[in-house]
């Protein structure tokens, strides 16, 4: 499994990420982070199908699907998940720990409770959250 | 054929870091007993004790969602690729 210490995520895709959490706002948005290794260059939107996506996110598993099916399953080309969290902190809640199941994959989250939002990544492992250095370039 | 079935994120830990393996086909419930005879704990991780599909496990056979299709009974031909999937899932609240 791929251990990442850090993500490279340029200034274009994390605005772009706080731009998509403002238009989902009050719900959550969410979406997937492509490249390779550590460093981002792609992102796909989400689709949040959760019942309540104002305090959850799922994304749509038939888009993850397809997602994925242009992978090796290797874990090297999809380096992330983003979501927001509209109304409470940027930092990963005890549903974001106790949900994930991606361990090789950089969570990245933003919140709207602050203005502008920043972004921050986290490795999410056995039920620890850690957070980690985003490098823009 | 054989089946195929593809694990991609932690579902692969339950089997040794393999993910991709194949399978004899018959019912879902067939193919995760088959894996669950090599790698024992698998089937906990993607059936409750009813046998059950988890809520945060999808699995799709081809195109198709395996809950469209009867869940964990649903048929498996030989040559269909099987994807179970960890659902992507979370949230502030």
């Amino acid at each position: 499994m791929i251990e990442r210490t850090r993500i490279v995520l340029p200034r274009k895709l994390q605005d772009e990420i706080v731009a998509h959490a403002r238009e989902s706002a009050p719900r959550e948005c969410c979406g997937l982070l492509f490249g390779d290794g550590e460093v981002v260059d792609r992102l796909v939107r989400g689709r949040n199908v959760h019942p309540t996506p104002e305090t959850r996110y799922e994304i749509d598993p038939a888009q993850l699907r397809k997602a994925l099916l242009s992978g090796d399953d290797s874990d090297r080309y999809l380096v992330g998940i983003y979501h927001s969290h509209p109304a409470t902190k940027p930092e990963p809640s005890f549903t974001d720990v106790t949900s994930a199941r991606w361990p090789a994959q950089v969570y990245v989250l933003t919140s709207l409770q602050s203005d502008p939002p920043k972004v921050f990544a986290y490795r999410i492992t056995n039920g620890e959250a850690k957070k980690i250095p985003i490098v823009e370039s | 054929m054989p089946v195929t079935v593809r694990l991609p994120g932690a579902l692969r830990e339950a089997t040794g870091g393999e993910t991709k393996l194949t399978t004899s086909g018959g019912t879902l419930r067939d193919v995760i007993a088959e894996i669950d005879r090599r790698h024992p704990g698998f089937a906990a991780r993607v059936l409750d004790e009813a046998g059950a599909l988890r809520s945060y496990v999808n699995v799709y056979i081809g195109e198709d969602d395996a809950r469209t299709r009867g869940g964990s009974g649903a048929a498996v031909p030989d040559g269909s690729e099987v994807m179970v999937i960890p659902a992507m899932a979370g949230g502030g609240g």
